[in-house]
């Protein structure tokens, strides 16, 4: 009886536990390995510790590169919450009162977030197109002809393009989610602060922001994740180098074209490559853990 | 409810712009696929004057949408329904049996939620490699099987333990087999959870460009997003056929979300969201 | 009974799937071989047809790959053990690097006795730097020069330009008359370096300053060099306002649809131009000295190699195809139909523009980071384009680039350390 159903086990778990191990738990741990030995091609060499980040950190062009690149993810970051998040939050809260269509814009508003980010970037880089795109013939309509520019080409504004590109996409997530924070906040606390001569903004900013803490704290955190993962967008709509001039190059570019080879030679440097992988990890492991232990905290708060 | 009737419309007002923005460039696009490019650089705006099917015509056949479109579909039907089965196993074992270990083994199957896969792409290019799997569709459904597991261990366990004890061991005692009570009593019961695993996985996985990118190099196994770019090199001044091939690779999704929206908006946001 | 159905449907799918080609009986070889020269598949469907009648036991299917990836995507296939069975090679460093690590298969006047008769320099491109050995069959000579449209030069009253400021005088006019002058764009940086290649070498002094700097003699930090990128700055009041979002498509669209007088590009874009607009009238000049009477130079260099897969199952088959690609009848072929000056020896041009194209090529220089400086990483080419982009933008002074440049190679070109 216990030698069968220990065979169950095995049964039932095995298989699952031998796909994850093998396809996730091994190449995880093992690009943690990876970024202390020296890389011929794909061929691994010898131990050589830190050498690969001494290498990243301090030889031209890879340290510039490696800075750039990762202000440039903080920047994805702090502007998608500004624009993406914020607005979000400001359409979550026209939807929580119920207006007129409120089942039909939910619809409409998370219906990018369904398309491929490969289809919306170039969708968007048909439109950009500074000679032959929508955008700057819609501005010359609009008798705003001065406001056309280069969006992707001009390194001052092909990030930000990029960034409301994104956010143009993503918009629905955030909005869904902090609709359902709003609509879980009990209608008697609502109901209790209006009695007590509490305005409409009184209502938002002392009930409703307070209890959206733990959607807040999600989408911070997801949002700090995809802007540390981005990757397709800029890969579709400014290739692989982070045209112009670097200027939207991030780390996950980085990471991709040392690892698997440079544009103009295809030549690859798993060294430096890991090395990046590494540091991308850390952060990302650090900022969710910290994450999780903000969100559980706030949830023990909110019982 | 009697709020003043100017906020209303200032409301209905941000909604429906937003919605215009939404709407308008998916709009745009569908109507251009139907134009020559000449009209498209000069009357980018308006309805096309030929309605040209022909661009659709050329994008399904001399593109080789067809294969890409199979290979997706292949690659995504696999992989979730190797999901749903190893997680239903794994799960129901997680949440219906007391043994040392059980917590750790769960716990280890969650810390998947938090690793971002993608930086571990070299080493699994490389064992891909080893194990003769680069460049076949296998590459991708054993990744996308293997990053599903976690969220489906997850949503699936959950759902088992809330299933009331004596269910197995009524059956148990009648003399069922292990097998059995699994397949014929407990996985119909965790059917609405094996709904949420799956639409909670279709899309990303549907999407995906990195992976293919990395493993997939011969032209008939590229899967759509991939068959994209290769598209747009070939297509790049053809941009009725270029706007066609969007058109035509947006559509299923999108019919399938018109379908099933409420589903979708729940399955997807289903991490973020609570209850 | 209908999940049986569905189940079974499914595997037949997967199954379907997976073995979409299972080899059956005696078939024809099937090679793939890929490339970057998206413009050129129907010329290259057509030669492969003329190659299968000949070989009826052998199909070959081109796979062409947009430009700016394709290197990456070859590394990655080529790593993975797997990739083409013919490769459309790069020449020099892009070269070495697929064939250090021998991913390509070697070759010899043993087995290619069609190779002896190519030039020498062009073999050179073909060589691995380390082993010296040959790796490819050389395909094409490409030169960067100026295109432009003749009905807009007539209309506008204008002539070739004889000197810089003759030519900057022509721009002047047209932009005056309300026509774009230069189609040129700056959102790919590699048009960028192409468009260094057309002006830079008459003002740093052509093969003498190459010979200098590749023997690390001096660097790019030399005048001589600044101030010759800096010559591409009077270039940009010519270009379309927008040009940074001017990407390489639509560089040639606006050139094609006569929207634009000039093209600054190289010499494989002749017969693209024609194919995609046969009413173009149009010709080539070379960037104009600073100076009327001397002779310009012309940056020029082996574009590429066609080789084999060290790992291809059909390496007799592959071997048979490149061999074809160094024969005579190949190479009239290749200029014929793609306006471009194949590698073969003796071919004969037909095409008037194409044969400006070579007299003009004579006083040649190498093109400079693609043939110098594409050894390691980080590459001549991909530190010049992206600080270009950045001069061409007016963020960076052209002493700023060569610095750039400079600094960068020194991580692997020793001569340049401590400059």
């Amino acid at each position: 009886m216990r030698t069968s159903r220990r065979m169950w086990l095995v049964f039932f778990l095995g298989p699952a536990t031998v796909v994850f191990a093998a396809f996730i738990t091994y190449p995880i741990l093992s690009a943690l390995a990876f970024s202390m030995y020296a890389w011929e091609g794909i061929g691994r060499r010898g131990f050589i510790g830190l050498a690969n980040f001494a290498r990243l950190f301090a030889t031209f062009p890879y340290s510039g590169l490696l800075v750039n690149a990762f202000w440039h993810n903080v920047l994805v970051f702090v502007v998608t919450m500004l624009i993406q998040n914020v607005t979000a939050l400001g359409l979550a809260v026209l939807l929580a009162r119920s207006p007129w269509g409120t089942r039909g814009y939910r619809v409409v508003f998370f219906l990018p977030v369904m398309l491929s980010l490969v289809i919306v970037g170039f969708l968007w880089a048909l439109f950009l197109n500074p000679i032959f795109g929508l955008v700057n013939k819609f501005l010359t309509l609009a008798h705003a002809g001065a406001l056309a520019r280069p969006w992707l080409g001009d390194a001052s504004t092909s990030l930000l393009t990029l960034i409301v590109v994104n956010a143009w996409r993503w918009l629905g997530f955030p909005t869904i989610v902090f609709l359902a924070g709003i609509n879980a906040v009990p209608e008697e606390y609502v109901e209790a602060a209006r009695i007590d001569g509490a305005g409409e903004w009184d209502v938002i900013r002392r009930i409703i922001f307070p209890l959206l803490a733990p959607a807040v704290t999600i989408i911070v955190l997801l949002t700090f994740i995809g802007s540390f993962n981005w990757f397709e967008l800029p890969y579709i709509m400014q290739g692989v180098s982070g045209a112009p001039n670097r200027a939207t190059d991030v780390l996950s570019l980085l990471f991709y074209r040392t690892a698997f080879g440079e544009v103009d030679t295809g030549l690859q440097d798993i060294g430096i490559g890991s090395a990046i992988a590494v540091l991308m990890f850390a952060l990302l492991l650090t900022v969710s853990a910290v994450g999780a232990v903000l969100l559980r905290r706030r949830e023990v708060e909110l019982a | 409810m009697n709020r003043p009737m100017s906020g209303r419309v200032a409301a209905q007002a941000v909604l429906l712009l937003n919605a215009f923005l939404v709407l308008a460039p998916m709009v745009i696009m569908g109507l251009s696929a139907f134009k020559s490019t000449r009209e498209i650089f000069q009357n980018p705006f308006g309805l096309p004057g030929v309605w040209r099917w022909e661009n659709f015509a050329r994008v399904w056949v001399e593109a080789k949408f067809a294969l890409y479109f199979r290979n997706s579909i292949l690659v995504t039907i696999a992989s979730i329904v190797i999901v749903m089965i190893l997680g239903a196993m794994a799960g129901y074992a997680l949440g219906r049996f007391r043994f040392g270990g059980n917590d750790l083994l769960y716990l280890y199957f969650l810390s998947g939620l938090m690793l971002p896969i993608r930086l571990g792409i070299i080493p699994l290019f490389i064992l891909m490699r080893n194990l003769h799997l680069l460049d076949t569709l296998w590459a991708l459904i054993l990744t996308y099987a293997a990053s599903g597991l976690p969220s489906a261990v997850f949503i699936l366990t959950g759902f088992f333990r809330t299933l009331p004890a004596d269910l197995d061991s009524a059956a148990r005692i009648d003399g069922a087999g292990e097998w059995l009570i699994f397949q014929r009593i407990m996985v119909p019961l965790v059917r609405p959870a094996l709904v949420i695993v799956a639409v909670y996985n279709l899309i990303p996985i549907w999407n995906d460009f990195f992976f293919p990118l990395v493993f997939i190099q011969t032209d008939r196994l590229k899967t759509l997003p991939l068959g994209m770019t290769t598209f747009f090199g070939q297509y790049s001044t053809d941009w009725g056929a270029l706007f066609a091939g969007l058109t035509l690779a947006a559509l299923p999704v999108v019919t399938l979300y018109a379908l099933l929206s409420q589903q979708f908006i729940r399955g997807l946001t289903a991490g973020a969201v609570k209850g | 009974m209908r999940r049986r159905a569905l189940v079974g449907l499914l595997v037949c799918l997967l199954v379907a799937g997976f073995y979409p080609a299972a080899a059956t009986g005696q078939q024809p070889v099937k090679l793939t071989f890929w490339s970057w020269r998206v413009e050129d598949k129907w010329a290259y469907d057509k030669i492969i047809q003329a190659f299968q009648q000949r070989n009826p036991g052998i199909q070959v299917e081109f796979v062409p790959f947009k430009a700016t990836e394709y290197n990456t995507i070859l590394s990655s296939a080529l790593t993975a053990g797997k990739g083409p069975d013919i490769i459309h090679l790069r020449a020099y460093g892009g070269l070495e690097t697929f064939a250090a690590p021998g991913y390509i298969a070697q070759l010899d006047f043993d087995k290619l006795p069609e190779l002896k008769t190519f030039s020498r320099q062009l073999l050179d491109g073909a060589r691995g730097r380390k082993d010296g050995k040959l790796y490819g069959v050389p395909f094409a000579t490409q030169s960067l020069v100026i295109y432009y449209n003749k009905k807009i030069f007539a209309q506008n009253n204008l002539s070739v330009p004889k000197t810089w400021d003759e030519f900057l005088t022509v721009l002047k006019t047209l932009k005056d008359h309300g026509v774009l002058p230069l189609a040129n764009g700056g959102k790919e940086g590699w048009t960028l370096e192409v468009m260094s290649g057309v002006v830079a070498p008459n003002f740093y002094g052509g093969t003498a300053f190459y010979d200098a700097v590749t023997r690390g003699q001096t660097s790019f930090k030399d005048t001589a060099y600044t101030n010759a990128l800096a010559k591409m700055l009077d270039l940009r009041p010519y270009m379309h306002p927008n040009f940074m979002g001017v990407d390489y498509t639509t560089m040639q669209q606006q050139f094609i649809n006569e929207q634009a007088a000039m093209f600054i590009g190289g010499s494989w874009e002749i017969g693209f131009f024609k194919a995609q607009n046969k009413d173009l009238d149009f010709d080539i000049f070379v960037a104009p000295p600073s100076k009327a009477g001397t002779t310009p130079w012309v940056s020029s260099y082996n574009d590429g190699n066609y080789g084999v897969n060290a790992k291809t199952p059909y390496m007799d088959a592959a071997l048979k195809f490149i061999q074809f690609t160094a024969t005579r009848e190949f190479g009239q072929m290749f200029t014929d139909m793609l306006a471009q000056l194949s590698a073969v020896p003796g071919v004969e041009v037909r095409d008037p523009i194409l044969k400006r194209v070579q007299e003009l090529s004579r006083k040649s220089t190498p093109y400079i980071m693609l043939v110098g400086f594409r050894w390691q990483a980080p590459t001549g080419s991909t530190l010049l384009q992206s600080a270009l982009q950045g001069m061409m933008a007016g963020s960076k002074t052209p002493e700023q680039v060569g610095d750039e440049v400079t600094k960068g190679l020194s991580a692997w070109f020793e001569p340049f350390q401590g400059r």
